[in-house]
């Protein structure tokens, strides 16, 4: 039996190294669209793995966390604006984002499931009208940065993609030691039942800002990254809700609260979000929204949940005879 | 005068803004259910009335009845064979599932009537009277009564009908009212479907104002928003007083901070209400 478990969790990281060397691989032999298209499916991931950090693992859904997003890509557009570097403007941009939760996640993580991912959501949508009217972010006219300059654009390409892999392989990381360690071990209490929690001692208000605060940071970091990938980002654009709405569909679908569900998430959903698109322009949103629908009712729980429960039909059922009214 | 104007501006359109809330509202208190089709409704009212402007120049307020029943059956349709099925998955189930079908009902705005911006102009668009140097332009003043005598007509519904107070009884207890005998599927049906109506009636009421576009039905959303949170959830009072108080604050805010900064005032209001007082001015506390 112990050697069956052994085997199996050898079988798993032999897999993982697998797919760890062909995605490092794969750029060098792929043309620049599917390049493209890994790097936003990297992207999407980063985001949905570091909202699960909160959503996941806390139960509290942050629906405006896109806000961070663009905080993080215009607080890199700016200071490069004024010749600071990159990776210190991505840096700054993020841990300014971890600050700004600490201020004003007192307030706001105190109210329970609705109320919060409305509350973070008039935040963002607060944040992005401010953003359209001050002048030192572009106001409406967006912000422009200087492209990076290297040798080739194929360079560029594989630039972007290793910097977001490389940003994935930690948040990934980071969400792994989250779940074995003490700060999961709260979230969860929390999610199961907050009350409990606080009886038995946790700190919940300190659990929760830690755990909003990461999600903050790296999705403040990715914020920059694409900032500088796109060159030129805008308002409505960066602090846009459909992204929030897109990378928590992601969380539910591969599974919420497990280390790489988010992944599953955001690979299935932005993989056939771009096959669709290519192939059927003038109904790609329908087939899209009809492809929600379909997992909400059936999948609520997420992909992992399904590979669980071995894939079995009577699964999908179950959901909807729970979900029925 | 400038304030006496901005008053009777934000007074005016705030009477939309409650139309335009009460359905979400009360489908929020009801079903729980946080419905982010309701822009897109709002939406679909307006080109219903657009199409039968421009194809039969049926005059917009003569087309209200049309496009409240349209939305009627749409939403019963969306209850009956999508929404029934998460209800109890929980809010965010249904949030999500909503979020779906609106991207795949804009497509098909899309689709239909294309991206431009449509608006439906009367003959007596322009015209208006004054009073004491306020102008008042006779539409607004017609959409505003009209909004407010459907809310009004709603409040009576659920308070004076059968149907209305088997509603209302899900506001209180869902299963109490299982144990009265109500069937809690057709009564989210009949709500929901009502919800979709008055929010096709905003719509053609809007689409005599403002014009729109198949995008556009994220700002209607953010009003809904902000006015549940103001006014309370699932009160109808509660959404005729804060969809006026949203449209005087906006108004105002238009006038002290220039017309870039309304929906950030408003989001910030929205934060604000939730912290201090979140069942809002008439509302009761959320489920969670």
């Amino acid at each position: 039996m112990r050697e069956k478990m052994e085997r199996k969790k050898i079988l798993k990281i032999v897999l993982m190294l697998l797919i760890l060397t062909l995605l490092g691989l794969l750029p060098f032999h792929l043309s620049g669209y599917w390049v493209r298209l890994f790097i936003h499916i990297f992207m999407y991931a980063i985001l949905a793995e570091s909202t699960n950090m909160l959503m996941g693992f806390a139960g509290y859904v942050p629906f405006g966390n896109v806000v961070f997003f663009g905080m993080g890509a215009y607080i890199t557009a700016i200071l490069m604006g004024k010749g600071i570097p990159f990776f210190a403007g991505i840096l700054i941009g993020a841990a300014i984002c971890f600050l700004f939760t600490l201020a004003i996640g007192h307030p706001i993580l105190k109210m329970k499931g609705h109320y919060f991912a409305i509350a973070t959501m008039g935040v963002s949508e607060a944040m992005k009208q401010i953003v359209t009217n001050l002048d030192i972010t572009g106001g409406g006219s967006g912000l422009s940065l200087v492209p990076l300059s290297l040798p080739s654009v194929r360079d560029v390409y594989l630039f972007f993609y290793f910097l977001m892999f490389l940003i994935l392989a930690i948040t990934v990381l980071v969400t792994y030691f989250i779940s074995k360690g003490r700060l999961g071990y709260a979230l969860r209490a929390i999610k199961a039942n907050e009350e409990g929690a606080k009886s038995i001692g946790i700190n919940t208000p300190f659990f929760k800002m830690i755990a909003w605060a990461l999600s903050a940071f790296f999705t403040g970091l990715t914020g920059g990254v694409f900032a500088y990938w796109m060159t030129y980002i805008d308002s409505p654009g960066v602090f846009d809700i459909v992204i929030a709405v897109k990378f928590i569909i992601m969380i539910l679908v591969g599974g919420a609260g497990t280390v790489f569900g988010p992944l599953l998430g955001a690979f299935f959903i932005e993989f056939i979000s771009e096959l669709v698109w290519s192939k059927f322009l003038i109904f790609h949103l329908t087939i899209l929204g009809s492809i929600i629908v379909l997992v909400i009712i059936f999948m609520p729980k997420g992909f992992i949940w399904f590979y669980q429960k071995r894939f079995t039909l009577v699964a999908l059922l179950e959901n909807v005879r729970e979900g029925k009214v | 005068m400038l304030v006496m104007q901005t008053i009777v501006n934000g007074l005016l359109i705030g009477g939309v803004y409650a139309l335009v809330a009460v359905g979400f509202s009360l489908v929020w208190g009801v079903a729980n259910i946080i419905n982010l089709t309701h822009g897109v409704f709002v939406l679909l009212g307006a080109y219903i009335s657009f199409w039968l402007f421009q194809l039969y120049h049926i005059d917009p307020f003569l087309s209200i009845p049309f496009s409240m029943a349209v939305l009627f059956i749409t939403g019963f349709l969306i209850q009956k064979y999508l929404l029934n099925y998460v209800v109890r998955a929980g809010v965010f189930m249904t949030l999500i599932l909503t979020f779906g079908l609106a991207r795949v009902f804009e497509n098909q705005m899309i689709v239909a009537w294309t991206g431009d911006w449509r608006t439906v102009t009367t003959s007596y668009a322009g015209s208006g009277f004054v009073i004491g140097g306020v102008s008042i332009p006779y539409i607004r003043v017609a959409v505003f009564i009209l909004a407010l005598i459907f809310c009004i007509c709603l409040n009576i519904f659920l308070n004076r009908t059968k149907i209305g107070m088997a509603i209302r009884a899900l506001t209180f207890n869902v299963e109490g009212a299982r144990i009265v005998g109500i069937d809690i599927g057709r009564i989210y049906m009949i709500t929901f479907a009502i919800s979709a109506a008055m929010a096709g009636a905003a719509g053609s009421l809007i689409s005599t104002i403002y014009s729109f576009s198949p995008f556009l039905g994220t700002p209607y959303l953010s009003w809904s928003f902000v006015i549940v949170v103001l006014g309370g959830l699932g009160s109808i009072y509660g959404a005729i007083v804060g969809g006026i108080l949203l449209g005087l604050i906006e108004s105002f805010s238009v006038l002290t901070f220039g017309p870039g900064y309304q929906v950030a005032i408003g989001f910030v209001i929205l934060v604000i209400f939730l912290v201090v007082r979140p069942q809002g001015l008439f509302g009761k506390k959320f489920l969670t």
